[in-house]
């Protein structure tokens, strides 16, 4: 017996429920394997995980704070990887955000304007932020042919060192620069009272603090989905993703789609880093074992591919794998080593996304045979 | 439109497969209203570092020894400032841990105690103080400045490479006492600095020992958590100093000694406080003589000129905390920063953002 993989001719709508269920409990059986051969019961470990992600009180608001930043870094990826433009960079658009936006919130919120506006300037400056930085990279696409993917990947590093300098190495506008703390450790200085977002509180589990970032996540996976399809630019952008030479023949502006497409990707990204710094850490975020250290950029390829790169569908798989990272932070301890939760996230992502192979293609069991009529396609050149 | 619909439903699925996975699972491991006293540690970098975070984890474990069965105590690590910080100290706390330990800046703030009154909070090496909210630390420079006379007196050339992590206070007052140690058995010595941005990255600091000592540096020191720059140091062969715990295991030669914290103590003391009720919100400021710091024992290159020359400072330092920040002190520049028979007080060393003479490299990163 010797199997093949091969494309499937048409999708069985059944497949599309069925892969993801499927991949998901084969990896919490390898898991239990792991598990058990580490002496840890794979029932109440998997019990553990469930509560702390969705259940216990208070897990909810955490899972949220932990899924939002997922929801944007996944949006960013899913805006520009549906169209075949592998932005890598959302990690560093989103650390530009965070810097815009911030700016933006220490200086109007600083001068006293209504909330509403302050937070409005910085969403816009956030996205401003974002879009600025994947527009480096988009027009090295655009116009020099040179690959986004290693542009946009190497200015993560360079966002991550202007970060830490804007708050470590310097005394620049965002760094704290009063009282005997601020000269003990260097941080942020902290945003204005009208530049924090203060989202509506749902009174489940003893309180759940809706972020507001959340709430812009949502609908930017609704402009998204407008944008992309219910608009000619969707359509646009889409050909181009299938066929570049197809695109030209029917007139796209490549050059300008491609750019359009990064300036959006960057721009959600960037707001994912202003939501960082008004809904969860009231001021820019510069310590390399703070916001850099979370990798919410990277994570977020992970949930844009298991969305297949769907905005609503990034939106639940974020609020998921948020939930997947608050339980095992919960889980880990004297008793369980991070290692091991971090082996087991790894198992279940890996059987997940490896489980979408099965959707497209099918594995066929082949019989051994001797006759040539078999062994002949192959021996072909 | 459907296929997005299947999709929305799987997940939904996946949820509730997974649910009634758990719901045929055992109890929650959680067990609540039991007599035991728990007790939290949250570490920056892995338990098992091989030095900052490892010699907190021997405090807890010493906790537990000795408390027994009736304290309960566990620890989370490599946890970053932020969001994930945020949730570990919410689910400890739902977890019903009474006192946390949180061994690195930025870890709590007044905001933070403010929002969990009934948990006891302690922070190694900041400065915020509340009602809940107690900080620690010690003068670990003493027995750096001793390991830096190790250094200096190992050194056969005039550079000594020192591997640093951010350019902050707490680092600079070490390098300081490093170099200032290095110089005393080794007048006119050179401490070139690398940082490395980070606590714990032992690539990092691999790679920064290396250019070290391709600058011409024969004698490596650290500021950093990994053994990384032991272990590269005992590769090349030449002598290392370690910080934080004893990690003479990853560099068997190259071994002089370290830096070491002895928190055990401090962590009993406060954990029972915390069980009969007697915590008080503090700033403790352990020194050698209190056993908080110490050096580790000495590998095989120190040689007895320089154990005299330690033993004699050490002395001195166990009388007259900090001596070693006595004036007349100078700075790269050559500027006069301490005036003679002046010393440096805890607050001016928790603020230092300047370098002494003799060291290379620069006090903003």
């Amino acid at each position: 017996m010797r199997f093949t993989v091969e494309r499937r001719l048409n999708q069985p709508r059944w497949l599309v429920v069925a892969v993801p269920i499927g991949s998901v409990v084969v990896g919490l059986a390898v898991s239990a394997v792991v598990l058990l051969a580490t002496g840890h019961d794979p029932l109440s470990s998997y019990r553990q995980l469930f509560d702390a992600a969705f259940l216990s009180t208070g897990s909810l608001n955490q899972t949220l704070i932990a899924a939002t930043p997922l929801a944007f870094t996944g949006l960013a990826t899913a805006a520009a990887f549906r169209m075949r433009i592998f932005n890598i960079g959302a990690e560093g658009q989103l650390y530009m955000g965070a810097i815009t936006g911030a700016a933006a919130g220490l200086y109007l919120g600083g001068r006293g304007g209504p909330s509403a506006f302050v937070i409005a300037a910085m969403v816009f400056m956030g996205c401003i932020g974002g879009a600025a930085w994947a527009a480096i990279p988009g027009v090295f696409r655009a116009f020099f042919g040179a690959s986004e993917i290693l542009t946009s990947l190497m200015l993560n590093y360079v966002a991550a060192q202007i970060l830490t300098y804007l708050i470590f190495e310097s005394q620049s506008y965002w760094r704290q620069t009063k009282g005997f703390n601020a000269t003990v450790f260097p941080t942020g200085k902290p945003l204005p009272s009208s530049a924090i977002w203060l989202g509506p509180t749902v009174h489940v589990q003893g309180g759940i603090t809706l972020p507001l970032g959340a709430g812009f996540a949502v609908l930017a996976a609704v402009v998204l989905w407008v944008l992309y399809r219910r608009m000619r630019f969707g359509f646009e952008v889409q050909v181009l993703g299938d066929s570049l030479g197809a695109a030209r023949y029917a007139g796209v502006r490549v050059r300008r789609k491609v750019l359009a497409v990064m300036l959006i990707s960057g721009g959600i990204a960037g707001l994912g880093g202003v939501s960082q710094d008004g809904d969860f850490r009231h001021a820019l975020d510069g310590d390399p074992n703070g916001l850099q250290k979370q990798a919410y950029g990277y994570t977020g390829i992970v949930v844009a591919a298991l969305a297949r790169y769907n905005p609503f569908a990034v939106v639940v798989i974020a609020f998921l794998i948020g939930g997947l990272a608050n339980a095992g932070n919960t889980l880990q301890g004297a008793d369980f080593p991070s290692g091991l939760v971090g082996v087991i996230e790894g198992i279940i992502l890996f059987c997940a996304l490896g489980g979408e192979l099965l959707v497209r293609h099918r594995v066929r069991f082949v019989p051994r045979t001797r006759t040539p009529a078999v062994a002949a396609p192959e021996a072909a050149p | 439109m459907t296929k997005r619909k299947l999709a929305l439903a799987a997940a939904v699925l996946v949820i509730a497969a997974a649910a009634a996975i758990l719901a045929l699972g055992t109890s929650p491991g959680s067990a609540k209203s039991s007599g035991t006293f728990k007790a939290a540690w949250i570490y920056v970098g892995p338990h098992n570092d091989g030095g900052w975070s490892q010699a907190h984890d021997a405090g807890r474990l010493y906790v537990q020894k000795a408390l027994g069965s009736k304290v309960q105590t566990t620890y989370k690590e490599n946890i970053a400032v932020g969001a994930q910080l945020q949730q570990t100290v919410a689910s400890l706390v739902s977890q019903g841990y009474k006192i946390i330990f949180g061994t690195s800046y930025g870890f709590f703030d007044k905001a933070l105690a403010a929002k969990y009154p009934n948990v006891l909070f302690e922070q190694a090496t900041g400065t915020d103080v509340a009602k809940n909210l107690s900080e620690y630390f010690g003068a670990a420079e003493d027995t750096v400045f001793l390991s830096g006379i190790a250094a200096g007196a190992a050194a056969q050339c005039n550079t000594i490479g020192y591997v640093v992590a951010y350019p902050i206070p707490e680092v600079i007052r070490h390098a300081n006492a490093f170099a200032l140690g290095a110089q005393l058995a080794h007048p006119g010595i050179k401490v070139k600095l690398v940082w490395t941005n980070s606590w714990f990255d032992p690539a990092k600091e691999k790679r920064s020992a290396q250019s070290l000592h391709g600058a011409g540096a024969c004698v490596l020191g650290q500021n950093v958590d990994s053994p990384a720059t032991g272990q590269y140091a005992e590769s090349v062969n030449v002598p290392w100093v370690g910080y934080d715990s004893d990690a003479q295991k990853f560099a068997p030669k190259s071994w002089l000694t370290a830096s070491v914290y002895n928190w055990g103590p401090y962590y009993l003391k406060r954990v029972k406080a915390a069980m009969n009720g007697t915590w008080k919100p503090g700033f403790y400021y352990g020194t050698i003589s209190d056993g908080f710091t110490g050096l580790a024992k000495y590998g095989p290159d120190v040689s007895a000129k320089a154990k005299s020359l330690i033993a004699k400072w050490e002395a001195k330092l166990r009388a007259n905390r900090g001596a070693e920040f006595t004036g007349p002190l100078y700075d790269q520049s050559g500027k006069l920063r301490v005036p003679k028979g002046k010393k440096l007080t805890v607050q001016q060393l928790y603020s230092m953002n300047w370098l002494v003479k003799g060291v290379i490299g620069s006090p903003k990163g």
